[in-house]
């Protein structure tokens, strides 16, 4: 089908993983994997970088990433974001420049304001001299002319944890101690040059090994796959691509709301504060900068865990595959292989090359389906969270009265924490969500059109009104655990 | 001490499923959990030695039926 990307660096990231997943079905990516970049950057005009030859080089170190290899030679790390050093550019690291904006003025407020004398005026317009500029940003705020511009790295701007620095090449590096997964420098950097690496060949060599693999969806889906393609049909779908069956992680929400709610009750009733911990990205937070408050977490499990074991209980045997928005949720599965919930994450991205792998439309089956709540689809948008565990206090006509601080956005979620830390929180409870305006703005939804949130809405709109509480029940015969161990 | 189990597909058809929960196992009963950080990897890049397990930096090859000895050897051995 034809596809609308957000930018071309979608678009290359997605036609690699067409044609890796292409290979990985017929088993020939051993044999062939070094004809992809041939076959993507074809001829001798380069489109966007100064040869061909880079062009194919950055191919390359993407097919290593889709694959789940270093990008570049063999030292395998943990981080799931990624740097393609053939694709940074080392953009400038002067952050403040003047530019020909200047107009040579007589007041010259740049040099009235650096407190650090390193504004010169020579050839017709002010000059920064970078071994004395400290960075400050004084010159720019003062110029009338808005003529200083402010040239942070956007990878660097981007993070919300100071995770980027430079190698002495000036070509990005994530420092993995500090980086939290949140896929903000991947969207963030102009020139494609981070990127996540990818479980979706293990995902399609189990499929090929005729092992039950399981798609769990993550509630973002809703309208990713064409505006009126619901969820029955993409379960048709992901069916005739050698899934066994998929679930929603609505359903597995609806749980975490559940056991949530209980927890909450009990923090409140003891005057303790209580953070949601669905979002991967927020958890790496908290474990990372602010380990300090990690007692306030919440002990629920993710709705990825939970509707992974959910699925274990009816089939002991599934190999449970997460499918969302979310870079972070890769990294989850790898901390947490104990607990008995996803096996492998993938992407909407990665989901959708897999389907054009194999010339599947979901707009061509049919089906209706819906597992989980409206509470629980909603998981995915910022506020979500809150209104399901709240929800529930309702369903059982109880009054408890919580204050609640949306953290809407990792830079928000990191104001909270740090006022959680200092003990000056005045609300109960954070709902985290490293994503500004929550998962439905995670860093890999395959459709951002301009309509993509009024056709999730009136898709939502078609499910029926069942409670939290309500849905879960019909589920009082499984076994299984709520709690991180 | 830090314990990592691959846990791409050649590793998991090759059980590091039951090697994972194996050692949890014997983790918990002998009561190092504070001590050991158990967790997963893409694939190591050793797909013939798998399942692949690593304790700290060093690679060791692993499999459900001796799971114990690694175990006992690499991991208790070494507390």
């Amino acid at each position: 089908m034809k596809r609308q990307f957000v930018t071309d660096i979608n678009m290359i990231k997605y036609e690699v993983c067409v044609e890796v997943a292409k290979l990985a079905f017929a088993g020939e990516l051993e044999a062939r994997r070094d004809e992809i970049p041939y076959t993507i950057i074809p001829g001798n005009t380069p489109k966007w970088r100064c040869c061909v030859y880079r062009e194919r080089e950055i191919v390359r170190q993407r097919v290593n990433l889709a694959e789940g290899r270093p990008a570049v030679g063999t030292k395998t790390n943990k981080n799931i974001v990624q740097v393609l050093p053939a694709a940074c550019e080392g953009c400038p690291i002067n952050r403040f420049s003047v530019t020909s904006s200047c107009q040579m003025c007589m007041a010259k407020k740049c040099m009235g304001a650096c407190n650090f004398g390193a504004i010169t005026f020579e050839g017709g317009r002010a000059h920064i001299d970078p071994k004395k500029c400290k960075e400050c940003g004084k010159c720019a705020q003062a110029c009338p002319y808005n003529a200083i511009a402010d040239l942070m790295r956007p990878c660097k701007r981007a993070c919300p944890v100071d995770a980027i620095t430079m190698d002495e090449d000036n070509i990005v590096a994530i420092d993995e101690e500090k980086c939290i997964n949140c896929g903000q420098c991947v969207i963030g950097c102009p020139f494609g040059a981070i990127t996540d690496k990818s479980f979706m060949v293990d995902v399609i060599k189990l499929i090929n090994s005729g092992a039950k693999v399981y798609a769990m969806v993550a509630p973002a889906i809703a309208g990713q796959f064409g505006g009126d393609v619901n969820n029955g049909q993409i379960r048709q779908a992901i069916k005739a691509l050698g899934f066994e069956d998929m679930y929603e992680v609505s359903l597995g929400a609806d749980f975490v709301s559940k056991n949530e709610a209980l927890e909450l009750e009990e923090h409140v009733k003891e005057g303790k504060k209580m953070t949601t911990s669905c979002c991967p990205a927020f958890v790496n937070m908290i474990k990372k900068h602010f380990p300090q408050v990690l007692d306030a977490m919440s002990t629920t499990v993710s709705p990825m865990t939970a509707t992974g074991r959910l699925i274990k209980a009816i089939d002991p045997e599934a190999v449970c595959v997460f499918i969302g928005p979310c870079i972070a949720k890769k990294g989850e599965v790898i901390d947490s292989i104990t607990m008995g919930g996803a096996d492998y994450a993938m992407t909407y991205e990665e989901l959708a090359s897999m389907f054009d792998a194999k010339n599947i439309d979901p707009a061509d089956f049919e089906g209706e389906m819906q597992q989980g709540s409206v509470y629980g689809m909603e998981f995915s948008v910022s506020g979500g969270v809150t209104n399901a565990v709240l929800s529930t206090f309702k369903e059982r006509n109880e009054a408890i009265d919580v204050k609640v601080c949306k953290a809407n956005g990792a830079l928000e979620c990191k104001k909270a924490l740090t006022m959680l830390k200092l003990g000056k929180l005045p609300e109960d409870f954070i709902e985290g969500m490293a994503c500004v305006g929550g998962c439905v703005n995670g860093p890999a939804m395959i459709n951002k059109s301009r309509t993509y949130m009024k056709d999730r809405n009136e898709q939502i709109k078609k499910a029926d009104d069942r409670g939290v509480l309500e849905n879960c029940a019909k589920y009082d015969d499984l076994e299984f655990s709520m709690v991180r161990k | 001490m830090l314990v990592t189990i691959c846990i791409g597909s050649s590793c998991h058809l090759k059980g590091s499923r039951d090697v994972i929960s194996s050692l949890e196992r014997l983790i918990s009963m002998n009561g190092i959990g504070d001590e050991v950080e158990l967790t997963g990897s893409f694939c190591m890049g050793e797909c013939a030695k798998g399942v692949c397990g690593k304790v700290d930096d060093e690679l060791y090859s692993v499999s459900p039926a001796t799971v114990e000895d690694f175990f006992n050897e690499h991991i208790l051995g070494r507390i």
